[in-house]
């Protein structure tokens, strides 16, 4: 039977919504309307559970689903929920209008009562996590990850190309900080993982999801095997560059123009009588990154300790601690602000002619050896193990990952992560944060809930074109092609719906969200609206159910009110309202209709807020092709710490 | 270059006035068509990309709205029923005024529609059988204007008085080469005009062979077979070589129409014992290319 419970906020909302109307108006869909005063309460969840069998469809009219969404679902025995907020979306915001929000209340309460009907039971998703961890890399932020991960009891395999040792650990981290910090790290590093399984070995192939990757290995020896594993930790190194100038500066041409490894490991090894002029170039055209700046003024100012005259010709050179700078500048590196014009090799050394940008003026150096900045970049392998992976790299060729902000760890296939310089060139702080930080996450993907439970897509393969547009779109790596065939693979999936708003065949389906119950209930809802109100416009507010859901919440709490005949429809996210949820509302007569997502980049699903623009935006050129005036659709943001946010974009209407 | 490149470059050689209409292509010539494409049910899936040869098919980021609006859905709608609900959506919103094509943004998967080149397609129907939807079908005519393009008039040339025509002349090597011999034993007097090359079958004389000898400067090119149903190579089979080339004839004698070389090609039959018609044919076909003066491609030529 279809149930529908009110409850009045005890007694608080009866004087913001007429009940008894609404009860009247509600009993030809709903098997039993009744009205109670504190659902909420102990009291209210017993009545609930007494009431409710599990062949019921129920309807739930009180405050937010955020609020009374767990409890309640826990304690009734039926899946069929529909929840509508009525305190926040009706009562409190059209408090000066009992009327108008009876009205509201029943239409919304309509609708829910077609939305039950066409909801599916909740599938339930069954990770079991393998409880192994692949870590590709064994330099200083791949041991940090197998440290932390051995503390937490998790077994891992450090997979390295070749055997290290401690001295090359520090060789290979030289860049990201001085070298006594970085042998004592990499000694407490080495002593903590020595428990860890290391192999040698190269990655040849990869298949599997998120708790069970089969990763296949050619070992030194000639081996091939494979091992399984829940999570891969990418921790690849750099290597140092020459910079694009490089060629034009003499490098591999004179023997006056080195590296900053190469002086590095000339002031190292130097004697005491054996002093030179140096002149170290800062490529211009090549933007320095903090680590990189440190690096370089780290060894200058062993150079200049050494007796040696270093000049250092830059327009900007950043680092993360000024320390280092005050450093150098105490050891007598003279800093020059300038671009290197001209050069010329010698006999008596390497000429040098430099515009001084400060002062405007062209000098003239004559030094023994010509210093380039080197640029940190991937070592080639990575470019290989990220094909290998399926995940792309950006310009300068580090591996991609999902959003830097949010999840500056995780990449474009769940359950691989990456730790340190594989992403940009991190100082050893960064590095070290960073691979703590991917420890975590594989921990936390190990110790999750094994158990989900949502709405996922189904996939109708004799309606599917394979046109896999549905893969592109999917922003948790959940849809694959397998055989030919598009494959759903539901423990990557986040119950986000954005595969199906990508689907031009209707092949793929979200569970209790088809078109075919769009198509219902947005008629239904224009019906009864013209019912209740006549001709008054109404407009529709395409929420996506994290921050919009709460903006519109906290608008209630905070009392900003806003006309009725707006109507909040519920999307599982932003990313999932398609063209054609847009034209249908326009069809049966909204005025206006506001797709409201998570403010830029913050969407909860990763591309729900740009889709959900890009649709927009691609619905208003439709429109404005066919003649309509495109301005009554538009996709904003809302996001809870703005509660104005809905009463500033429906403000208005007619 | 592939050999489909290679004729369409001839042809845009020879081609000495701008082509103005589509060339019907008959039932039995194949290898040339359009391909029409309605972009309503088309559901990007990029099928018929994947399964173009000569890579004549590519996406085209825009949406076709002209065609959404002009759609009728059947009876039991479209395959792809997005796109119908989206199709009929827009006809019900559709006000007053112009629909124009509106680009897809950068990013959006799913929506799209095929830009199909004229010159690529070797119209195979390899694009038709990949299409789910079936928004492709292959019409039987040549877009002559889209693949030719602008033509420059070439210099024009004077005519001599003692212009003689240079003609070729493919003989089948049974019937038609046999009936140059008899014209010889029966002394039978024809122009000097015409040199015969001795093919194995009229039906393997390739377009490329005729518009390379119309290219470098040829004022007339015969064609000699077999009689009609008596073909070596098929006898009366709808597809034996004299069938087949009669109608590819045909089609190449309307495409020179169109770009300005009419009548410069000439189909026709003699048997084994038609030394007589032979002679006759020679002597007709050099009269019409007299009358038609020289090649204009020979301005082109006496340039270089």
């Amino acid at each position: 039977m279809k149930k529908l419970f009110l409850c009045t906020c005890n007694k608080t909302l009866d004087k913001k919504l007429d009940f008894l109307r609404i009860e009247k108006e509600l009993k030809d869909v709903f098997g039993s309307v009744q009205i109670h005063d504190a659902l909420c309460l102990k009291e209210g969840l017993a009545f609930l559970e007494s009431e409710v069998s599990n062949e019921d469809r129920v309807v739930i009219g009180a405050c937010t689903s955020q609020i009374i969404g767990m409890p309640m679902s826990e304690t009734m025995k039926t899946e069929s929920v529909s929840f509508v907020p009525l305190r926040e979306h009706v009562a409190w915001v059209h408090s000066d209008d009992l009327k108008g929000a009876s009205n509201k209340a029943v239409v919304l309460l309509r609708d829910a009562a077609i939305r039950v009907d066409h909801l599916d039971p909740l599938t339930v998703v069954e990770n079991h996590m393998e409880k192994a961890v692949l870590i590709v890399g064994g330099g200083i932020c791949g041991l940090k990850v197998a440290a932390d991960l051995l503390r937490l009891g998790i077994d891992v395999t450090i997979l390295e190309p070749c055997p290290w040792d401690d001295a090359s650990y520090v060789e290979a981290g030289r860049f990201m900080a001085d070298k006594e910090t970085l042998t004592k790290i990499v000694k407490e590093l080495v002593s903590a993982t020595a428990s860890a399984t290391t192999i040698c070995c190269t990655i040849t192939g990869l298949e599997g999801r998120s708790g069970k990757y089969g990763v296949s290995l050619a070992c030194l020896d000639g081996k091939i095997s494979t091992i399984e594993c829940g999570s891969i930790v990418f921790a690849t190194n750099v290597e140092q560059k020459p910079p694009p100038l490089a060629k034009k500066l003499l490098y591999g041409k004179s023997d006056r123009t080195i590296l900053l490894g190469d002086l590095a490991d000339l002031v190292e090894k130097q004697e005491p009588k054996d002093v030179k002029t140096v002149l170290v170039a800062v490529d211009p055209t090549h933007h320095i990154s903090a680590v990189e700046g440190g690096y370089l003024l780290r060894v200058v100012t062993e150079a200049a300790e050494k007796g040696n005259t270093v000049i250092v010709a830059h327009s900007n050179i950043r680092t993360d601690d000024e320390n280092i700078y005050r450093a150098a500048r105490k050891s007598g590196v003279i800093f020059v602000r300038g671009t290197l014009e001209k050069i010329e090799d010698t006999k008596e050394g390497m000429v040098c002619r430099l515009e001084n940008t400060l002062e405007s003026q062209i000098r003239e150096f004559v030094v023994d050896l010509l210093v380039l900045q080197t640029m940190t970049r991937p070592r080639g392998d990575t470019a290989v193990l990220a094909e290998i992976a399926g995940l792309s790299l950006d310009e300068d060729g580090f591996i991609t990952t999902r959003y830097s902000k949010n999840k500056p760890v995780q990449t474009s296939k769940k359950g691989i992560y990456i730790a340190g310089n594989g992403k940009m060139p991190m100082s050893l702080g960064d590095a070290i944060a960073s691979a703590g930080n991917a420890a975590l996450e594989v921990f936390k993907d190990i110790r999750a809930s094994t158990r989900r439970k949502g709405w996922i897509p189904i996939i109708d393969e004799e309606q599917c074109d394979v046109c896999e547009a549905c893969i592109e779109a999917c922003p948790n790596d959940a849809l694959r092609l397998v055989d030919g065939k598009v494959t759903h693979i539901t423990q990557h999936c986040e119950f986000c719906g954005i595969c199906v708003s990508a689907c031009p065949t209707r092949a793929i389906e979200f569970q209790s969200h088809s078109k075919e119950s769009w198509f219902a209930r947005l008629e239904a809802l224009a019906e009864n609206h013209k019912k209740m109100e006549g001709e008054t416009p109404f407009i529709f507010v395409y929420a996506c159910s994290e921050c919009a859901n709460a903006s519109i919440d906290l608008a209630g709490f905070t009392g900003k009110g806003y006309p009725t005949g707006t109507y909040v429809i519920q999307f599982p996210c932003a990313g999932m309202v398609s063209p054609i949820e847009i034209l249908k509302g326009l069809a049966v007569g909204a005025e206006r209709i506001v797709v409201a997502h998570c403010p830029p980049g913050g969407c909860h699903h990763q591309t729900g807020d740009h889709m959900a623009e890009l649709v927009v935006k691609f619905t208003k050129d439709m429109l404005r092709s066919i003649g309509q005036d495109p301005e009554r659709v538009k996709a904003t943001y809302m996001i809870a710490a703005l509660p104005n946010k809905m009463q500033e974009e429906v403000a208005h209407r007619g | 270059m592939d050999k489909r490149d290679q004729l369409i470059h001839k042809l845009r050689n020879i081609a000495v006035k701008t082509p103005e209409n589509e060339v019907e292509v008959p039932e039995k010539v194949e290898g040339f068509g359009t391909i029409e494409y309605s972009a309503q049910t088309c559901s990007a899936c990029k099928k018929c990309i994947l399964a173009c040869e000569p890579a004549a098919m590519d996406m085209d980021p825009t949406m076709n709205l002209p065609d959404y609006l002009t759609a009728t859905i059947p009876h039991d709608g479209f395959r792809s029923k997005n796109r119908e609900s989206l199709v009929t959506l827009l006809q019900e919103l559709k006000q007053e005024g112009d629909v124009v094509a509106i680009s897809v943004p950068d990013g959006l998967p799913g929506y799209g529609s095929i830009a199909w080149a004229a010159d690529q397609c070797i119209a195979c129907s390899k694009c038709i059988e990949a299409c789910l939807e079936d928004c492709l079908t292959l019409e039987k005519t040549y877009k002559l204007p889209e693949i030719i393009g602008e033509v420059k008039p070439p210099p024009s040339i004077t005519v001599s008085k003692d212009w003689e025509p240079f003609i070729l002349c493919f003989v089948c090597w049974e019937c038609s080469h046999a009936a140059a011999d008899l014209a010889g034993l029966m002394h039978l007097h024809y122009p000097t005009n015409i040199r015969t090359i001795r093919i194995p079958c009229l039906g393997a004389i390739e377009p490329m062979h005729i518009m390379t000898a119309l290219e470098n400067g040829v004022d007339g090119v015969l064609l000699t077979g077999c009689l009609l149903s008596e073909c070596h190579y098929g006898g009366d089979s709808p597809k034996a070589g004299n069938f087949m080339q009669y109608d590819f004839v045909k089609f190449w004698m309307d495409v020179l129409e169109e770009i300005g070389m009419g009548g410069r090609i000439h189909i026709d039959s003699a048997s084994a014992a038609m030394g007589i018609r032979f002679a006759d044919i020679v002597k007709e076909f050099t009269e019409k290319i007299k009358n038609l003066g020289p090649s204009p491609i020979r301005g082109k030529l006496e340039v270089r």
